[in-house]
């Protein structure tokens, strides 16, 4: 069963915009089946953004967030394939937490919480 | 003695996830020097306390915010 993961690449900002592209495509076409990046694959480029720190010589980096869902086993491969590109300077895979189809919380749900962790602070 | 109660800032917001890529509202929850704000300051509950300090440390990773401020190297 696929997962949702979210991924956040800063690329190195000196990189032309094409060659980024280039490398998303060939990045994301590790995820899908047969070499085919994932149905429901969504990048959102943040551009190039000032780091709060420098890492080694930079002091900006391209930003970008993909989010899809892919199979476990396909990840180890691709964090690989990061790992080895030179123009990656960091990388960061988690699981996508977000609303499941869920509203935001309802008024009885805040009161719920409330109430839990107001025992908490009793057993303290 | 107990402290009285302040309510957390992400329940009022209806907030479920704490997102590690808005560093905007990240930003309100680090001292100046860009430590984690301890609840007892910021009133956040227990749970988006655990939350937000998870999403702090990793948008340090990723440059969003300073491990330390005001350092220059």
């Amino acid at each position: 069963m696929p997962r949702p993961y979210e991924v956040v690449y800063i690329f190195d900002s000196s990189l032309e915009d094409a060659a980024i592209a280039d490398k998303l495509t060939r990045l994301h076409a590790m995820l899908g089946e047969h070499g085919t990046p994932p149905a429901d694959l969504k990048v959102d480029l943040w551009g190039r953004r000032q780091l709060a720190y420098t890492i080694g010589p930079r002091e900006t980096g391209y930003y970008v967030v993909a989010r899809f869902g892919a199979e476990p086993p396909t990840l180890p491969e691709f964090e690989r394939a990061l790992r080895l590109d030179e123009g990656v300077v960091r990388y960061m895979i988690s699981i996508h937490e977000h609303e499941v189809g869920a509203p935001p919380m309802s008024d009885d749900d805040l009161v719920a919480t409330r109430r839990r962790d107001d025992d908490d602070d009793d057993e303290e | 003695m107990r402290r009285p109660q302040k309510s957390c800032p992400f329940c009022e917001m209806r907030v479920r996830f704490i997102d590690y890529k808005d560093d905007r509202t990240l930003g309100r929850f680090i001292t100046d020097h860009g430590k984690i704000l301890p609840s007892r300051l910021s009133g956040t509950c227990a749970r988006h306390q655990r939350q937000l300090a998870t999403a702090i440390k990793r948008a340090r990773y990723l440059a969003l915010i300073p491990y330390v401020k005001g350092h220059t190297a």
